[in-house]
């Protein structure tokens, strides 16, 4: 039933004559930035949404459906050598010069450890020769935007009643058997499983980053054993069927992403954000070019994204728990509380609000990990799409297929 | 290198034979009253006296060709007396094209289905592990279950497919430890292939080929790495270097194919290398051109590695051939 005021439904229809097309995933295409994002910039931005690997495909294959392509920089590799990317100036980006060092430089001081993997930085600049690396250039690939440092959920009810440390083993742990979910991503899940298998003692691996064959092997078996002894709940794909599952009782541990906590935090207060041990598995997004844009087309997109740095977009984004690459514009659009709870690790003094309208933060929680250079600083490994990432994702999707039928059934 | 399938590999043996003899005839290589025997075509033709027969009949109705009195048939239309010229027909100066002899060389054997069978074996194992089913491999090809044997122990040879545990025929998956594998022995051999080959380097080609480059849009990333190959390395006197060389490049080139069938653009930057490679081939001493091969082969693994991950989210296309099975 459609409950909205008549004025909305009366509203003349507003022709833009201008058209954005944005395609992304659910981490960065909320109706909120959007709408905000018109309503600044005077043009339409058309935005299509799609799981990782379908946007991944639709992106390399078909740069001309759209213009600016948002995800993360740890798998631009695949659209990149697909050339379906421009390299972006970044003499055109106003707050380029305020984009933090995790980004530019790799980590958040020059002493912090830079975590195994694919730290941003490593594909950030377009080379001589069109590779992507780590040392500085006026061109780059990806504007970097949101991030975040990723861990796991867990039931306090279930783990943690000693004074145990928390730890990514606890993810495939004995005591949540039957009550665990993975995240669907070859380029996540898989490292959600590596370092709990890792952590547990279960296995070592030479670089937890870049897997070796038997390694990849060895780690499905696991999973494959774990999966035949019912350990598993099922595994999902968005933050929305993440939430179901917390919202129904039904997960004692599982992979987790920020805005699942946004929407269940403050009505479930038993499952929370691990801050393991061993540290975070990070992600940094970002938004690209169309190899298409020229002109005004191509001014357009760079007003999008200069836009995003320009402060809204970062406070929606900490909102549901995710950073912003130049924090001083998104705290100037933060309340004191927001930022206080968001970047700085304090207590919420307050019950804060998520993008959407909802509690998401009650008042007197505190983010797990702390403040945000506390996070950053214990970054375990980045994302990372490996070598073998050809061999491992059609791994995966084999033990995800077989789970999913089992659970199914 | 992959052959183009041959055509006529595809025609029956007696009308190439009968093709043979009749452009002779017609020519005036085989002068009338020459005396046409089954065995000693049969030797030339290396095939069976049965096709030679057969032919033979075909000249015969053609009125090209006719009987007499003694063993064999007359080149002519015999409404003359003619007096038999017996001489052995391997010192006529015949003409056999090429394209026949091969024809003739392979048909019915494994030889004229095995290069599709390789690219397909080949270019699949991106798309991960296949089982391949040696009946289904036969009727695919129409041909016995001996010549797919054939096939597969060729394959089996050139390290495409390997048997199970089970006795399966299984091809791949195709592993970035494996292109990484190859792309060592590639450095490792073809820089040292390439300085044995310098005074036997094709020059004048590899000059005409740096013209080409740039101004001739069908110069793509593939020629140019054929052309080192057959211009250049395959030069080398010893011919088991070249070989192995051969053999080691058999996968890349396919993967490269199969990469570029994906949609994968053309690849500016590696075409500019490529002109690089041939200029220190063709106007500066060996060693320089050999050096930068390996570091061009460095920078190759790479774009390898870089463009095999964009397989994992194409979605199989479904359009492997149907001996292939997806494990």
């Amino acid at each position: 039933m459609n409950t909205a005021p008549r004025s909305d439904l009366a509203a003349p229809p507003r022709l833009l004559q201008r058209r954005l097309r944005v395609l992304g995933t659910s981490i960065t295409l909320l109706p909120e930035v959007t709408r905000a994002a018109q309503a600044d910039l005077g043009f339409e931005v058309a935005t299509e949404l799609l799981s990782f690997p379908d946007c991944q495909r639709r992106a390399a294959q078909d740069p001309g459906g759209y213009d600016v392509y948002e995800q993360c920089l740890h798998n631009l590799d695949i659209v990149w050598f697909w050339g379906a990317l421009q390299p972006i100036d970044s003499q055109r980006i106003a707050e380029w010069d305020n984009i933090s060092d995790l980004a530019r430089q790799g980590g958040i001081s020059k002493y912090a450890w830079r975590g195994h993997g694919d730290a941003p930085v490593k594909k950030l600049y377009v080379q001589p020769g069109g590779f992507l690396g780590p040392k500085p250039q006026r061109m780059i690939s990806m504007l970097p935007t949101v991030h975040n440092m990723d861990s796991f959920g867990y039931d306090i009810r279930v783990f943690g009643g000693a004074k145990e440390r928390v730890s990514w083993s606890w993810l495939l742990d004995r005591r949540a058997r039957g009550r665990i979910a993975l995240v669907d991503e070859p380029a996540i899940g898989i490292f959600d499983a590596a370092l709990s298998v890792e952590a547990a003692g279960e296995m070592e691996f030479d670089d937890i980053a870049n897997m070796s064959i038997a390694e990849i092997n060895r780690l499905m078996s696991i999973l494959e054993e774990r999966r035949a002894q019912g350990y598993f709940k099922t595994i999902w794909s968005d933050a929305a069927e993440a939430a179901a599952l917390v919202e129904g009782g039904e997960v004692a541990a599982q992979s987790m992403w920020a805005p699942v906590y946004a929407r269940t935090g403050a009505t479930h207060a038993h499952f929370v954000e691990a801050d393991p041990v061993e540290g975070y598995r990070a992600w940094h997004g970002g938004a690209s070019l169309s190899r298409h844009l020229r002109g005004a087309e191509l001014d357009m997109a760079y007003e999008y994204l200069n836009w995003w740095l320009s402060g809204h977009a970062g406070a929606v984004m900490a909102r549901q728990g995710y950073y912003i690459s130049n924090l001083a514009r998104a705290k100037a659009h933060l309340s004191a509380e927001e930022w206080g709870y968001w970047y700085d690790g304090a207590v919420a003094s307050r019950d804060l609000l998520g993008p959407s309208g909802q509690i998401a933060v009650k008042a007197g929680a505190r983010r797990a990990g702390g403040s945000y250079a506390e996070r950053a600083r214990r970054i375990a490994i980045w994302n990372t799409v490996m070598d073998e990432y050809n061999y491992v994702a059609r791994a995966w999707d084999r033990f995800a297929r077989s789970l999913r039928e089992e659970t199914a059934a | 290198m992959i052959r183009a399938d041959n055509p006529l590999a595809r025609e029956p043996r007696y009308e190439l034979i009968a093709r043979v003899l009749r452009d002779n005839i017609m020519r005036g290589n085989l002068p009338e009253g020459f005396v046409l025997l089954e065995g000693p075509i049969a030797t030339i033709m290396q095939t069976s006296r049965v096709p030679v027969q057969a032919a033979l009949r075909q000249l015969l109705e053609e009125r090209l060709i006719h009987r007499f009195e003694g063993r064999g048939y007359l080149v002519g239309h015999g409404g003359t007396t003619l007096t038999p010229l017996r001489r052995d027909i391997r010192e006529l100066p015949l003409d056999i094209p090429e394209q026949v002899d091969d024809a003739l060389q392979t048909r019915g054997t494994w030889r004229h289905v095995y290069d599709r069978v390789e690219e397909e074996v080949a270019t699949c194992q991106i798309f991960g592990e296949f089982r391949i089913v040696e009946t289904e491999l036969a009727d695919y090809l129409g041909v016995s279950r001996t010549v797919a044997r054939d096939v597969l122990a060729r394959l089996q040879e050139k390290g495409l497919i390997r048997k199970s545990a089970s006795s399966h025929w299984i091809a791949g998956p195709l592993t970035a430890r494996t292109l990484r594998e190859k792309f060592e022995l590639s450095s490792i051999l073809e820089p040292a292939a390439l300085r044995q080959a310098a005074p036997r380097i094709r020059y004048p080609e590899v000059e005409d080929l740096l013209l080409r480059i740039g101004t001739d849009p069908s110069v793509g990333s593939e020629t140019l790495s054929n052309a080192l190959m057959e211009l250049c390395i395959a030069q080398a006197t010893n011919t088991s270097l070249v070989e192995l060389i051969r053999a080691n490049r058999l996968l890349l080139s396919a993967v490269n194919r199969a990469l570029i069938a994906l949609g994968l653009p053309r690849d500016e930057a590696m075409i500019e290398q490529y002109r690089k490679l041939f200029e220190l081939i063709a106007r500066h001493p060996i060693d320089s051109a050999a050096e930068y091969l390996r570091e061009h082969l460095a920078i190759v693994t790479r774009h390898y590695l870089a463009r095999m991950k964009i397989v994992a989210v194409i979605r199989e296309t479904g359009d492997f051939a149907p001996y292939l099975s997806t494990l």
